[in-house]
Parts: C-alpha cells; sequence; structure tokens
C-alpha cells in the first residue's frame, strides 16, 4: 500500500505542474454525462495518458480527460471518463482518480453514473440521489495491506453519503421544479446487462437502481474522509415482467436527456460548499 | 483479445483438421449426462489435450474430449466434459469452447447439467428448462477490453434463452408425458455444496435451481449471438429445513437416470433448429 501511496504522489505532482490550484471538489462524470464541463471555466485540460499510473480507458462513452478550472468561481477538477471492473481493472485501480482528488486537496466528490431503475415509479431520463448503495461487484478497493495515512483499515459505512450535500441537491430539485428521487444503488460487475431474475434479485434486496461503476469510487472516497454526493441518471428501466432490449447507444442517449438537471444540482451542491 | 481470436482460430483448425463438417449446434454435455455421447453417430473422438489453448477436464464422471458427428441426422460438436471455475480455470478459459463452436459454424448452443433443486415442487430426477438465470460466481467472461468482432461490449440479457425453444422442449415433454419444469436457475462458484442459510438466501433471490456452471458458458454464447436452449437435471433436492448430506456417487446416479428425458428434449430442440432452414 507503501506503493499506492507514492503512485498517487507522483500523479498528484503530474497534476499539479499543469494546474496549481487546490481544487475544494472533484466530480466523476458517467455515462453520456460530460457536457456539466461546458460549465467550467477550463484552466486545464489533462490527458489521462499524461497522468503517471492511470490505466488506459476503453469505456464506450469515456473519454480519459482531466478537466480543471472553476465551477461558478469554485475550484474544481472533473473526470471525464473513469475506470470499470469489467474492463479488467481491479476495484483499487478503478478509484485510483479519487485517491488522486483527494491528495489534490479536494474535500468533497460529486459522482454520477447512468443506471437501470428497478423501481418501477422511476422514469427514463429521471434522476436519482444516491441514497445508500449495495457492494454486489466481489471485490473491493480496500483490500490488501491498509495504509493508515490514507484511511482506516474497517471504515465506517453507516451513511457514505453525506446528508446534507443530499438535502442541499433535494432543494435545488424542489425550486427548480423537477423531480429527483432518492434511493438505493446497486453495482455488478457486468458488462452484461442484468437478466430478468437478476432484476428482481436487485429489486428484492432494496435496490432501486442498478449500474456497473461508482461503488468502489464512493469506497475510496470514505477511507479517505471525503463527503460524497452521488447522482444516477436513469437511462433504461428494467420492469422484468415486461423487459425490453437494452443497448449502450440507447443509455448514452438517455443519460444526455438529463444532462440539464444534473448539470443545476452539481453546480449548486458545489458553490455551496 | 487478439489473443482470444487466434486462440479460437488455433482451436477450430485442430478441429476441422479431423473433421470437415460444419455444426449445427454445439452440445454441453454435464455431470453425468454424457450417455448422449454414445448415440453421435460416425463419430469423430477428439481429446482436448490435442485442441490447443482447451483446458483438461478434472472434474468427477467428466471425460474430457469432443466428439463430432451426427445425432438424428444432425451435424453437431459435443462436449463430453466441461470445465468450471472451481477447478481454477478462469471464465475467459471455461467458455473458450463456445467460442469454437460458434468459428465451427454453430447457430444454437445445447447446455445440460446437474443442479440441485430448490423449489419445493421438483423432484430429484425432475428436468428444468433454464427460462433465466443469475450469476453470482462473482466474475463474468468478459471482463476485459471487448473485441468488437466477437460481440458487443454490452450484451443484452432480456432473455439469454431462446424462449422459442423453451417453449419447443415443453411440448415436447408434454407429448411424451413427463414434467419438464421452467425456472430460473442461479450459477454460484463452488465447489463447497451450499449451506442451509446460502438455499435460503438462493431461494429469497428468486430462484429455482442451483449449480456450479452454464452460466459463463451461456454469457459467451449471447455474447457471440447463438441461440442458446438449456437444461437443468435436478440430482438432489436442497431444502434447507430437510437437509440431508449429498453424496456425488447419488447425485451421478439420478442424473443418468434422467437421460431419457433429456435426450428426447435435446433431440427435439435440435430436430427443431435442423427444421428452420
Amino acid at each position: 500500500m507503501l506503493q499506492l501511496a507514492s503512485q498517487i504522489d507522483v500523479a498528484a505532482t503530474a497534476v499539479r505542474e499543469r494546474w496549481p490550484t487546490v481544487p475544494r471538489a472533484a466530480i466523476i462524470l458517467g455515462s453520456g454525462l460530460g457536457g456539466l464541463t461546458e460549465e467550467i471555466s477550463v484552466e486545464a485540460t489533462i490527458e489521462y495518458s499524461d497522468i503517471p499510473h492511470f490505466p488506459h480507458v476503453s469505456a464506450l462513452g469515456h473519454r480519459g480527460l482531466l478537466v480543471c478550472g472553476t465551477l461558478d468561481g469554485v475550484p474544481v477538477i472533473a473526470f471525464q471518463g473513469r475506470f470499470h471492473l469489467y474492463e479488467g481493472h481491479d476495484a483499487q485501480r478503478a478509484s485510483l482518480p479519487v485517491r488522486l482528488a483527494h491528495r489534490l486537496g479536494a474535500e468533497a466528490l460529486v459522482v454520477s453514473n447512468a443506471a437501470g431503475g428497478v423501481n418501477p415509479r422511476f422514469q427514463v431520463g429521471d434522476v436519482m440521489l444516491i441514497e445508500d448503495q449495495i457492494n454486489l461487484m466481489f471485490d473491493n478497493p480496500l483490500i490488501g495491506i491498509n495504509d493508515e495515512e490514507l484511511g482506516p483499515r474497517f471504515p465506517d459505512m453507516s451513511a457514505p453519503y453525506d446528508r446534507e450535500l443530499m438535502q442541499t441537491a433535494a432543494e435545488i430539485a424542489r425550486r427548480e421544479n423537477f423531480v429527483l428521487h432518492q434511493g438505493v444503488y446497486v453495482a455488478m460487475l457486468g458488462p452484461t446487462y442484468e437478466t430478468r431474475a437478476e432484476y428482481r434479485m436487485v429489486k428484492q434486496l432494496g435496490g432501486d437502481a442498478v449500474g456497473m461503476s461508482t461503488v468502489p469510487e464512493v469506497l475510496v472516497a470514505r477511507h479517505e474522509g471525503m463527503r460524497v454526493l452521488g447522482l444516477s441518471t436513469i437511462t433504461n428501466v428494467c420492469s422484468p415482467d415486461a423487459l425490453g432490449e437494452t443497448s449502450g447507444d440507447e443509455v448514452i442517449a438517455a443519460a444526455g436527456t438529463a444532462d440539464g438537471k444534473l448539470t443545476t444540482i452539481v453546480r449548486g451542491v458545489v458553490t455551496g460548499l | 483479445m487478439l489473443e482470444l481470436h487466434d486462440q479460437i482460430e488455433a482451436a477450430a483448425d485442430a478441429i476441422r483438421e479431423e473433421w470437415d463438417e460444419t455444426p449445427r449446434a454445439g452440445i454441453i454435455l454435464g455431470t453425468g449426462l454424457g450417455g448422449l455421447a454414445e448415440q453421435i453417430e460416425s463419430p469423430t473422438v477428439i481429446d482436448y489435450e490435442q485442441i490447443p489453448h482447451f483446458p483438461t477436464s478434472t472434474a468427477v464422471s467428466h471425460r474430457g474430449q469432443l466428439v463430432c458427428g451426427r445425432l438424428e441426422g444432425v451435424p453437431i460438436v459435443a462436449m463430453e466434459g466441461r470445465f468450471h471455475q472451481y477447478e481454477g480455470y478462469s471464465l475467459k478459459k471455461i467458455t473458450l469452447p463456445v467460442r469454437v463452436m460458434k468459428a465451427l459454424g454453430a447457430e444454437t448452443l445445447l447446455v445440460t447439467h446437474a443442479v440441485g433443486g430448490m423449489n419445493p415442487q421438483y423432484q430429484p430426477g425432475d428436468v428444468m428448462i433454464i427460462d433465466d438465470q443469475i450469476n453470482l460466481m462473482g466474475d463474468n467472461p468478459l471482463v476485459g477490453i471487448n473485441d468488437d468482432q466477437l460481440g458487443p461490449r454490452f450484451p443484452d440479457m432480456s432473455a439469454p434463452y431462446t424462449p422459442e425453444l423453451c417453449e419447443v422442449a415443453q411440448e415436447i415433454a408434454r407429448r411424451e408425458n413427463f414434467v419438464a419444469h421452467r425456472g430460473v436457475m442461479v450459477a454460484v462458484t463452488g465447489p463447497n455444496l451450499e449451506t442451509r442459510a446460502e438455499y435460503r438466501f438462493l431461494r429469497m433471490i428468486g430462484t429455482d435451481v442451483v449449480g456450479m456452471s452454464t452460466v459463463p458458458e451461456v454469457i459467451v454464447a449471447v455474447h457471440c449471438g447463438l441461440r442458446v436452449f438449456g437444461l437443468s437435471v435436478v440430482t438432489d433436492m436442497c431444502l434447507p429445513d430437510s437437509l440431508k448430506p449429498a453424496v456425488v456417487e447419488e447425485i451421478v446416479a439420478v442424473a443418468n437416470s434422467a437421460e431419457p428425458k433429456l435426450r428426447a428434449l435435446v433431440l427435439g430442440v435440435l430436430s427443431h433448429e435442423a427444421s428452420r432452414g
């Protein structure tokens, strides 16, 4: 794990050389949600390939660019493109951006993803505030010898998502008059979409939305002691008794339709930090 | 992933050298279900060891050979003996034969396996047409960089088992007057059998039978666009509130006793596929 700490140091040094500001928050942009970066007054953009120890991005709809600048005057970094376990990364590697963000000084993590809605009240294009999560990925980024410098051996998970930030987000949605659900996000390994039986299982376990990311990043953010806000865009509704086919392109198109709502929430929460 | 492509080609070439027909279907025969292989006409038998990149089978009552020939006049390749995650193989390795079947020209995968029955309506020796599946193996054969030549990055799983073939099989069972259930199979890693608490858990999440195979092969079959027919043979009952210790020999014996039903369904589905033109 000492090796991990030194890898993060090297990566952070490379970013600081290009952009010396201390970010207040880090934002991880999920499938098709890259539009938020247009709201950032960009001061530097760094290709992932220029960041030491960062893996290569292969996922559909993910670019692989670190955007540094200010969002309504607040210094932020935004990860355009993330790493997934289904790409073959282990959970520790997939969550490297979060460690980097914390090392650069970010105190809050805003994480977004595209998810399938299993809660029957959800509709395509809706946004769900992640209230809690279930890890069904069969991996954990904290496996291995713990580096006490980075965080505790056994991080508490009683409230991985920050209640205050959730409240702020909920107020913004009310003020702007759009629906913002709250629910439980279940992460599975993928890359196959779920079968009908798997959707039923996810519902039975208490999940509202299901996806293939976010959980490793949030685990690491909590390990580092960061405040977390999580948002899922419902890109397809998964009612197991009337299931249609799902395609990656459809998911990305649906994610685009929620871009405006997501941008509004993230701007409001980040400026309130 | 190009490496995977080369492995598929090398294995397919080795098989073509021994047997030059184009199979209509690939068949995977599970624990105790190898008897069907004896019915294959003018068989060409190839040891897995002779096929490049094929792992070797170590499981009880799995032989480890590919039988190429004809069933009911339809050209097929049948795996007598399969590979399991609990043997220590990666899911990519386990599923290589499915990709090779596709490369040889197969359009349909027929897969059979022995399972524990958790649905209390089931009995040992019953067969279940697999309607759907849950992957609890903690891994997926498609993890890694996707080769778009082989299939899509995110395969749809809304109907992994071709509904038409489920219906064909149910009709055969009705005609032949035997019970064929239709249900949900969950795959776990094994090799230990489940605890009573685990059976309750698996039942609670909505499954009827539990096994240690098939899910990886079916995921890959869907990825490469094969039609899939899956059959579970209930070899023992796993009712958590009256659980008896499992005896592997008994499981194999029950699987053997179910063979006539299995044969009727596999041959019937195969004929249906051959008549699709």
